[in-house]
């Protein structure tokens, strides 16, 4: 993901600002995680893909 | 990833179908009529629309999914794209425009089955599960003039839909429509 897609997004629980950390790749970001600056949950980024799931959310996936 | 994997990719991301072109080329059509901003399709899929979308205009185009599958289809088109539920992890009044071809057909949730494509098409018994919670949310993300363009099916009942859309703030108008033996497709313009 591009790093300023950074400022369309939020925490999908509290909807407070995400901070972007363990960022592989420069504005172009491979890999990393998203930490809410609120309440502290961490969404992954993987294959530049920010999973901005809740956590409950995260593993339900159809058969 | 190899040819086998990828057609197995294929038969769970929705593909694009009559009633994507028709929402791309509204959404095009609208979009074009205004300043320059950012739109956001939820439920982008195979990233058709939003990528439509990027090559007619210059607006800044965010595509978002449920599904890991069609996340992955989408960003190989070059898309920017998120993984997440409808609105959701998105800030308040990022958007000029949301765009969204939802899970319409009504289902029996007896035979419902249990795999991506089912979440692709399935609106539930009522048609409207997807809708509905969308139309309660989405305008939290949109700036003050921004408009929504949604894809709308005979099948998921045209006026409880505009009625969601009343309660939800919005007015909606009629944008362009395409009539087929089994159901008419109508995109709607909802405005604040």
């Amino acid at each position: 993901m591009k790093e300023s897609l950074l400022d369309v997004l939020c925490c999908p629980l509290d909807k407070h600002d995400l901070e972007l950390e363990d960022a592989v790749g420069d504005d172009d970001v491979e890999s990393g995680t998203l930490v809410c600056t609120e309440c502290g949950e961490r969404y992954p980024i993987e294959d530049g893909i920010p999973n901005l799931l809740p956590p409950d959310m995260r593993e339900e996936t159809p058969a | 990833m190899d040819l086998a994997e990828r057609r197995g990719m294929e038969t769970d991301v929705y593909q694009p179908a009559t009633d994507s072109r028709l929402l791309a080329e509204a959404a095009i059509d609208r979009l074009s009529d205004r300043p320059t901003g950012r739109v956001l399709e939820v439920g982008t899929g195979s990233g058709y629309v939003a990528g439509q979308v990027r090559s007619a205009l210059e607006w800044d185009v965010v595509a978002s999914d449920l599904n890991p599958n069609a996340c992955l289809e989408a960003r190989d088109r070059g898309l920017d794209v998120v993984r997440g539920d409808l609105v959701e992890p998105f800030g308040a009044e990022r958007f000029d425009a949301v765009v969204f071809n939802p899970p319409y057909l009504p289902t029996d949730p007896s035979v419902e089955r249990d795999d991506w494509m089912e979440v692709a098409l399935s609106g539930g018994p009522s048609g409207r599960a997807v809708v509905e919670p969308f139309l309660e949310t989405v305008r939290r993300v949109l700036r003050p003039d921004g408009v929504v363009l949604l894809l709308v099916s005979s099948l998921t009942g045209m006026s409880d839909v505009t009625e969601l859309a009343g309660d939800a703030g919005f007015s909606a108008i009629a944008v362009t429509t395409e009539s087929f033996p089994y159901e008419s497709l109508t995109v709607l313009e909802l405005i604040q």
